[in-house]
């Protein structure tokens, strides 16, 4: 059953491919894939690089732009009719004018550019970027493609049993004990489990835990799915080797945490991960450095599960055809101008220590892979603070209202220098299992932290005799250059 | 954390510990003279050389002593002498021969510094090449920096450098800010590069295929490759003396030596088919064609030799692509030369 289905997929995914490279020959097209959980700045990076791209903004790395090159970039109709545009106008005036950062995504979105640009020998062409913006938080629901009902309530349970989780899951697990799962089906029993589950995934994300591997996604952020069967459901303690009796509660379960995989989680990943063309992935990484170790290691497993379900490979004809895959990949380890950029190759190195094995995997197909620390609205300045132990290499900027570090809490209206603790030279240290090699705010003593990265507000931009200036930001040429820089030629 | 991490802190920016960092990096007019005269790594790199050819120094060093030992006690003899036969023609002569040393001393202090300079690019391209392997961004930096300095006499390059400038205080990675800077410093430079090559390319062909007897054209060639490293050489912000450009065209010879086996491969048949074709019309001609091919050949690698970054972001000139615009006005030329070779046997 499950093996018909996943030839189905795989054969209209190839009739898809071949259609579009039929259209791919007359009008260059990269599908340009965002990757990243939620509040890792999806959506401040795509506004950013569409309103650089289109004011023409400082990008000296980028060389289609720096040496002028490129001639116009505009936004165009969406190849999608069902799917709403991203709302570029209105995040880039909340980021410019209201000096804040956009709402978390809630709906999938997306936008098409199109680049006039003037290849190296002089021919006039056009490239068309496509992007997508979505919740992060349904990309955790692509590793649940490959488990079954069984696999996904153990793995659960077991880490709702474990470290700092086990204090948040209480009250579910506490539940849990008391559903006997092959008792007749209890529609009443199964909205007060995925209550108290969902309950529980949403504590998992406050700040000072920031944990990340919460599959399924949809629970946290439903979109238009909201109450509907296909949502309402929650991991069972299942005996070992029973078939569960049908019209049981285990076997109503089972029947909706397929029909969540088949009609919410496949057609999301058919629409928008199967066919990229070049990849950027997105971490957080400073976030969880804030909440602790459990909070890295959440990181990295989330990481590593998503990965796994990307197709990411140089192609050859045959797979340009049949199975297009991302020939490059881009880990960017978002925020870098919460840190000093002294601080900026040690920050690249925790993320490659996370991503180690999608690195290795990804070199091994073929693909070409780059790390760097980036940040794609840059709203501090650096500077240093002279203090008894030398100088501290320090930020300067606008704390978001409420951001609070070492005892102060700030109003969003003064500018304040942070240092935000030294990142550890060996990165592998952060990953050792069982280590506490570091404090955070999971460890719940409260300011005393080894790690502070404050949220700071978007950047003031002065006002210029052609408008508003592109926004500042850290390597985001670097990172347009990887990703579509070579297409542009 | 078992090592001494700092914690985390937070002032505000109006505390009188807080320095915010430089928006514009401003390069002082003198650090020219400081690139020159600091850089430790280029004396090492002048040292590293020298060790190589100690002999050879040794010798040539003391040889040139006793030249100019010599030379003095000629001079002195001879000033002695005047002085004995009149004393004003002494005066005269004691004042000619001090204008004489100065001069050959301001000679031997512009050859020190000249071969000095040499040294520096040599090993601002060595760290350029450093830097785009391991993407180290404080060297970029310092990379960038230095060849701003170098090249601050180059009026051609005042917007670029500019607009360098404006980049250096941004966060841009090592490798990155190298190519960047080859984009903008090393591209008007390389198209002025590649019209010096061709043309004196074209002249010693023409040259060759006129010429009456071998020997001349040999002088001509060798003078004509001479002059053409010199102006390289300063096309490229080297500024060498006669010792300069001897050393460098000891370089270029050794490097036609190291990658002549892999040029030969890639640009034999070109050569076989310019050479063959021209050689049909007259073998003067082909003579010509060949050497006029060697010129590019040997102007292309002047260029490895003498560009203070290596060729990274923009593409090296490709022998072919020279010697196919030696080819073509050739095409022409060859039909000038066609008719005027009748009138050549009547000298």
């Amino acid at each position: 059953m499950t093996l018909i289905s996943q030839i189905v997929e795989q054969a209209r995914l190839a009739a898809r491919a071949l259609a579009e490279f039929g259209g791919g020959l007359f009008n260059p097209t990269v599908r340009l894939g965002i990757t990243g959980l939620s509040r890792a700045g999806k959506t401040v990076f795509i506004t950013a690089l569409v309103h650089g791209l289109m004011r023409g903004g400082r990008f000296p790395v980028f060389e289609p732009l720096a040496s002028g090159r490129i001639a116009a970039v505009r936004l165009a109709p969406q190849p999608h009719d069902a799917v709403p545009r991203f709302d570029y106008e209105n995040h880039a005036r909340t980021l410019v004018d209201e000096r804040r950062w956009p709402e978390s995504t809630r709906q999938i979105s997306e936008l098409r550019l199109l680049i006039d640009y003037q290849s190296q020998n002089g021919a006039l062409r056009t490239l068309t970027l496509d992007i997508v913006d979505y919740p992060g938080e349904w990309l955790l629901d692509l590793p649940l493609l490959g488990k079954s009902y069984e696999q996904w309530s153990a793995e659960c349970i077991a880490q709702g049993r474990h470290g700092a989780r086990s204090g948040l899951a209480g009250s579910w697990l506490a539940h849990l004990v008391t559903i006997d799962p092959l008792a007749p089906a209890d529609e009443g029993v199964a909205i007060e489990a995925a209550r108290l589950f969902t309950a529980y995934l949403q504590a998992c994300r406050d700040e000072r835990y920031a944990m990340s591997l919460l599959p399924p996604g949809r629970v946290l952020m439903p979109g238009d799915l909201a109450g509907s069967p296909a949502l309402t459901f929650a991991p069972l303690e299942l005996p070992e080797g029973a078939e569960p009796p049908h019209g049981s509660l285990s076997a109503m379960m089972r029947r909706r945490y397929d029909s969540y995989r088949e009609v919410v989680v496949q057609p999301f990943f058919r629409e928008h991960f199967a066919r990229l063309d070049r990849q950027i992935v997105l971490v957080d990484t400073l976030a969880a450095l804030n909440a602790g170790p459990d909070a890295v290691r959440d990181l990295q497993g989330a990481l590593v599960s998503i990965l796994d379900c990307f197709r990411i490979g140089r192609g050859g004809m045959f797979s340009a055809l049949f199975r297009p895959r991302a020939s490059k990949i881009l880990f960017a380890a978002t925020k870098a101008d919460h840190l000093h950029h002294s601080a900026h190759d040690r920050l690249e190195a925790i993320l490659a220590q996370m991503v180690a094995g999608a690195i290795a995997q990804a070199g091994f197909e073929g693909a070409e892979v780059d790390v760097i620390a980036l940040a794609a609205v840059r709203a501090t300045r650096e500077g240093h603070v002279r203090g008894e132990g030398g100088t501290l290499p320090s930020i300067i900027g606008f704390p978001a209202p409420d951001e609070t570090a070492g005892g102060e809490t700030f109003d969003g209206r003064s500018e304040v220098a942070v240092f935000p603790g030294d990142l550890p030279a060996d990165a592998g240290a952060l990953f050792e299992p069982g280590s506490h090699a570091f404090r955070g705010l999971t460890a719940g003593c409260g300011h005393d932290t080894d790690f502070r990265f404050v949220r700071f507000r978007p950047p003031q931009l002065e006002q210029i005799s052609e408008g508003l200036p592109a926004l500042p930001h850290i390597r985001l040429d670097r990172a347009m250059q990887f990703l579509f820089g070579d297409r542009l030629q | 954390m078992t090592e001494s991490f700092r914690r985390p802190a937070a002032f505000q920016v109006d505390d009188p510990r807080v320095v915010v960092a430089e928006q514009q990096l401003v390069l002082s007019e003198s650090s020219e003279q400081a690139l020159v005269a600091t850089d430790s790594r280029i004396a090492d790199a002048i040292a590293n050389r020298s060790r190589h050819w100690r002999w050879g120094t040794l010798f040539w060093s003391a040889c040139s002593g006793l030249v100019l030992l010599a030379l003095g006690i000629a001079v002195t003899n001879f000033v002695e002498e005047l002085f004995a036969r009149t004393p004003a023609l002494g005066v005269v002569g004691l004042g000619l021969a001090a204008l004489a040393g100065l001069a050959l001393l301001a000679l031997i202090v512009r050859e020190i510094f000249g071969l000095i300079r040499l040294g520096t690019i040599d090993s601002l391209r060595h760290r350029a090449l450093t830097t785009i392997g391991n993407d180290d961004r404080d060297e970029g930096r310092a990379v960038v920096t230095d060849l701003l300095s170098l090249t601050r006499r180059m009026p051609q390059l005042a917007r670029a450098r500019h607009r360098l400038e404006t980049h250096l205080t941004d966060i841009i990675d090592g490798r990155d800010r190298v190519q960047l800077a080859e984009r903008e410093l090393m591209e008007p430079l390389d198209t002025e590069a590649r019209r010096l090559v061709l043309s004196a390319a074209k002249r010693v062909s023409l040259v060759t295929a006129v010429s009456p007897r071998a020997a001349i054209d040999m002088l001509f060639v060798l003078i004509n490759a001479l002059a053409l490293i010199r102006k390289l050489s300063v096309l490229y912000g080297g500024r060498p003396g006669t010792i300069g450009v001897l050393r460098l065209f000891r370089q270029v010879i050794s490097h036609l030596a190291m990658t002549g086996g892999v040029a030969v491969t890639d640009s034999l048949l070109q050569q076989i088919i310019g050479h063959g074709v021209a050689a049909r019309l007259s073998a003067r001609l082909g003579e010509g064609m060949l050497n006029g091919i060697l010129t590019a050949r040997l102007g292309i690698l002047t260029i490895d030799v003498t560009r203070p970054l290596p060729f990274a972001a923009l593409p090296r000139p490709a022998l072919n692509d020279l010697v196919g615009i030696l080819l073509r006005p050739e095409g022409r030329e060859a039909g000038d030369l066609g008719r005027s070779e009748p009138g050549k046997p009547e000298k």
